[in-house]
């Protein structure tokens, strides 16, 4: 049977009704609702035949009038959602997430009481065929899912201004986000929420929680109040409350993972989350190594820089010899920092600085691929060691730095002599120096 | 994502905390033996990170325990010279590959600070948030090294 769509807006005026008719008429609306959607297509497939109502449902395919939507006023307590339905209780936004599974939201039309009691006024007789169907439809979709009775949670809805947005949003948040729900924090807000209801609508409620509990496997968003997370379990796998949770903490870390592949450089193809971490380690590590690095080069400098030179500073962000820093620098720490006056002189920019200065350091040109080291007659440099197993260059790291590692050869047991600091360091402090 | 993300007002504030910590440190005589350019090095080490975590403030668990340990090494210096954070891997690649997932992230968790104790999701959290960060420090530390250089 199919609801005429002209008699709805009669059927709004009226507020008589009884909870089997304003069930129905919130089934029609979510049917109508639900098409706007376009995701019944996708229940129909996976339902198969279970749901053994299609016509009435074609009904209003046309879509449904806007207007018959606007609050009423009359129903701000709030009515939970008990609409049996098939298929089409999945009112989920349009980014609902088929895999998924069978949802189990179900938006609450925010005049449902409206749509419900004008459905009473109308043709009781079409009415008749529906909630037979409902509860055959209900029966067989609980015999499924009735394990997840316990996980439903039916909560009220409370018809505010404009409530309908809110709602579909509600749905659309409960489509795409994951979230656990624990059994017991379901059962005592939706009983809590229940008694909230009956001391408005008692009688008529009560009656609808029982009968929704038992039969009909529809769950309301709670925009207003989001106590607790939703999950849905997917088809064919278990919905007890520990692998429920124990599947969305998989997700979260998951989630964070994928963040932390877009962070750390080079880590598209690492699939896994033990690759993931080693990369992660090293990443961290080489950061640190930098910090280190740079903190060494900025003790020899004299940063007379006023502050308005900040700006100067960012805006030298791209400044071209980065990428080279970049590989340069990661191998210029030292493990073994205590050893006096580690002075590590791989910075390319200052081969110009000190070869103007007439003495040579130890430099890396990235070309040559090799480390020389030329020391000059009158001022010996003191040089870093570099731990070779502090240094961990992995194969998503540049060639360059790779080949750099290779030909590094540094014999660690070389002493400092106290002399070779002030050639440097007044070089330095010449041209460095603002 | 949840992570709070490092704005360019992250960067401007470590660099102006930063660059006053230097200009202090190094405005002293600039003295050439060994030991003073190493306790040098040790200062600017510490006041960059010092001027990281203030400019993240304590909303994270890694910038307060970041400055909790500066604090305690502070203290422990004053009476003797405390051992500085050394950036040695405890493990190598190949003993890496043979950790499980759970000597990684124990691994993972002594990089990060103040991290201990935290299940894996809020590790990868503090991770994430803790690897934006050092990469602001170290680009703008960059910056003032190049700016110091090529003026």
């Amino acid at each position: 049977m199919a609801m005429n769509r002209a008699l709805l807006p009669e059927m709004l005026q009226c507020t008589d009704m009884t909870v089997l008719d304003r069930q129905r008429a919130r089934f029609k609306w979510q049917q109508d609702h639900n098409f706007q959607q376009q995701v019944q297509e996708n229940f129909f497939g996976e339902l198969g035949g279970v749901f053994s109502v299609p016509n009435p449902v074609q009904g209003f395919q046309n879509g449904f009038d806007p207007v018959l939507l606007k609050p009423d006023p009359e129903m701000e307590n709030g009515w939970p959602n008990f609409v049996g339905f098939g298929p089409c209780g999945y009112g989920n936004g349009p980014g609902f997430d088929v895999n998924y599974g069978i949802s189990r939201t179900a938006s609450c039309p925010p005049t449902v009481a409206a749509a419900a009691a004008a459905a009473e006024a109308a043709v009781e007789n079409r009415e008749l065929a529906l909630p037979e169907k409902i509860t055959s439809l209900a029966a067989k979709e609980s015999s499924k899912k009735r394990k997840l009775d316990k996980l439903q949670n039916t909560k009220i809805v409370v018809g505010e201004d404009d409530p309908k947005e809110k709602r579909i949003k509600g749905s659309e948040e409960d489509g795409e986000s994951k979230k656990t729900e624990q059994n017991t924090n379901n059962n005592k807000t939706s009983s809590s929420n229940s008694n909230n209801t009956t001391t408005k609508n008692k009688n008529k409620n009560k009656k609808e929680n029982s009968a929704d509990t038992s039969k009909e496997n529809s769950k309301v968003s709670d925009v207003q109040k989001p106590d607790y997370i939703h999950v849905r379990a997917r088809r064919g796998q278990a919905t007890d409350s520990h692998s429920l949770a124990e599947r969305v903490r998989r997700e979260k870390i998951s989630e964070r993972m994928k963040y932390l592949q877009d962070l750390v450089p080079g880590c598209n193809k690492i699939t896994g989350k033990a690759g993931m971490l080693d990369e992660i380690i090293n990443y961290v590590q080489s950061l640190q190594r930098q910090v280190e690095f740079l903190s060494m080069k900025l003790t020899a400098v004299n940063p007379r820089l006023d502050f308005n030179n900040i700006d100067n500073l960012f805006a030298k962000e791209e400044f071209p010899a980065n990428t080279a820093n970049n590989n340069i620098s990661t191998i210029g720490m030292s493990s073994d920092m205590n050893n006096p006056a580690s002075f590590l002189q791989f910075y390319p920019v200052q081969q110009q600085l000190i070869s103007s200065t007439g003495i040579e350091m130890s430099m890396i040109n990235p070309t040559d691929m090799g480390l020389r080291r030329t020391i000059s007659a009158p001022v010996s440099l003191p040089e870093t060691f570099i731990n070779s197993s502090c240094f961990t260059a992995t194969p998503t790291w540049d060639a360059d730095l790779h080949n750099l590692y290779n030909n590094v050869t540094f014999d660690q047991g070389r002493s400092f002599t106290s002399q070779p600091f002030t050639g440097p360091i007044e070089a330095s402090n010449l041209k460095m120096e603002i | 994502m949840n992570s709070y993300s490092p704005s360019s007002t992250l960067k401007s504030r470590f660099t102006r905390r930063f660059l006053r910590a230097l200009m202090k440190i190094n405005s002293g005589q600039q003295t050439a033996s060994p030991r003073d350019v190493h306790r040098r090095y040790r200062r600017v080490r510490i006041a960059a990170d010092k001027s990281l975590a203030l400019a993240v403030g304590s909303r994270r668990s890694w910038s307060r325990a970041l400055l909790c340990k500066i604090r305690t090494q502070k203290r422990r210096h004053r009476r003797r010279c405390a051992s500085t954070r050394r950036i040695s891997s405890t493990t190598s690649t190949q003993r890496e590959k043979c950790l499980g997932l759970k000597g990684k992230s124990r691994e993972l968790q002594k990089l990060v600070p103040g991290s201990e104790g935290m299940d894996l999701c809020s590790l990868l959290d503090e991770t994430a948030h803790y690897i934006k960060c050092l990469a602001t420090q170290v680009q703008a530390m960059r910056c003032i090294a190049h700016s110091c250089n090529s003026p």
